[in-house]
């Protein structure tokens, strides 16, 4: 009775996803039951295709899919992914297609020790996660709101790029200065100051 | 060209031209320096400040502009109605929300020569917080320009193939649990 309760809690638990088509990134969050082991709960790296069957008694088994080893990095003896990947110096705030690989679900950056980025490298990954983070560029990556919160009617928020600091946090600059004492605007970030440029132009980041 | 007569070669070079700019997710300032070189109409070999050789500009989605950095907070308009005590300073994001047209007018202002010429330009300048133009300028327009800033893809406009074909450049460890 007890199986069949924690089974049907379960299943409810499972009735959002479609069996087969999970990606690879998929969260093994839940505790599952899986009916040959013991009832303790195993946390695996990822339960990627869960098959839901049974008539009388639900059935659930998980199985770990063998991933397809992807494209070989151009240089494997580097310890850091990017530069494994010979990407130092070329992403930035707009490549949300690598950032999206070191941050969570909720938007938070996953810790070096288990991506294996170099302390350099995981602060550049970071600033540009925040950049893109204040630019939109990652609306579903936001943080996870308790059940049954009813969110308020938001005011039209404004477009922006290439934020440094945090929204809030910034005064505004009431006494500008004359010219050579300008009291100058950040935009950007130190931290890519050694991003290759294409084309003559400087980066300027103090406008 | 050769086979034009005179009067049609003379219509054709000094004809006034309205250009469309849109300015959604584009920085006010290049989009200023824009409109303000084709007011002037220096983007015509015949240029001469006499001769009025500028050009309408429409500036449409002015809602909707994006300022680099914090500028939003930061950047300071300032004015003074002239009586005691009436100095105001407000910020971008303050002024923006009063009126969406006035960023982008007081940028190109500030870029046009500071001559008398300056309000027949301005007269020129057609700016739009959205979409929605009126249909006799709709008629009029005869060019659109280029954004000077490229739109990055955010990431949801991805596909899914796209993801995929992007290798993953790190694996998790076994024992990891991926949030």
């Amino acid at each position: 009775m007890a199986f069949r309760s924690v089974l049907r809690s379960v299943w409810t638990s499972f009735t959002g996803l479609n069996p087969g088509t999970l990606s690879s990134s998929v969260v093994a969050r839940q505790t599952q039951n899986v009916p040959r082991l013991s009832a303790l709960t195993i946390h695996s790296r990822g339960i990627r295709q869960a098959l839901i069957f049974g008539l009388t008694t639900l059935q659930i088994e998980g199985k770990i899919l063998e991933v397809p080893p992807g494209p070989k990095p151009p240089n494997p003896e580097a310890k850091c992914p990017i530069y494994r990947w010979n990407l130092q110096h070329k992403y930035n705030y707009t490549d949300v297609l690598l950032l999206s690989q070191f941050i969570r679900s909720d938007g938070g950056m996953l810790p070096k020790r288990i991506t294996g980025l170099c302390p350099e490298e995981h602060r550049k990954i970071a600033v540009c996660v925040q950049m893109a983070h204040r630019a939109g560029l990652l609306p579903d990556h936001r943080p996870r709101l308790p059940e049954g919160h009813v969110p308020k009617p938001k005011k039209p928020k404004l477009n922006r790029y290439l934020t440094r600091w945090s929204v809030g946090s910034v005064k505004p600059i009431y006494k500008k200065g004359l010219k050579w004492c300008k009291k100058r605007m950040d935009v950007g970030h130190p931290a890519l100051k050694n991003n290759i440029r294409y084309g003559f132009g400087h980066l300027h980041l103090r406008h | 060209m050769s086979n034009f007569s005179r009067t049609a070669q003379q219509w054709a070079s000094f004809a006034r031209s309205w250009f469309l700019i849109d300015a959604r997710m584009q920085p006010p300032g290049k989009i200023a320096s824009m409109c303000s070189v084709r007011l002037q109409g220096k983007h015509k070999p015949i240029y001469h400040a006499i001769s009025d050789l500028g050009d309408h500009v429409v500036v449409i989605n002015s809602r909707h502009i994006a300022f680099s950095g914090n500028k939003w907070e930061q950047k300071v308009y300032s004015s003074h109605t002239g009586y005691p005590g009436g100095f105001k300073q407000v910020t971008a994001a303050q002024l923006h929300q009063k009126d969406p047209k006035a960023i982008v007018k007081l940028a190109v202002y500030g870029m046009l020569p500071k001559n008398l010429h300056r309000r027949t330009m301005m007269q020129r300048l057609h700016i739009f917080p959205d979409d929605e133009l009126p249909e006799d300028i709709l008629a009029n327009l005869t060019e659109e320009l280029q954004q000077p800033r490229e739109i990055p893809r955010k990431l949801n406009e991805y596909t899914q193939e796209e993801k995929d074909a992007f290798p993953r450049v790190w694996t998790p460890p076994e024992d990891y649990l991926l949030k």
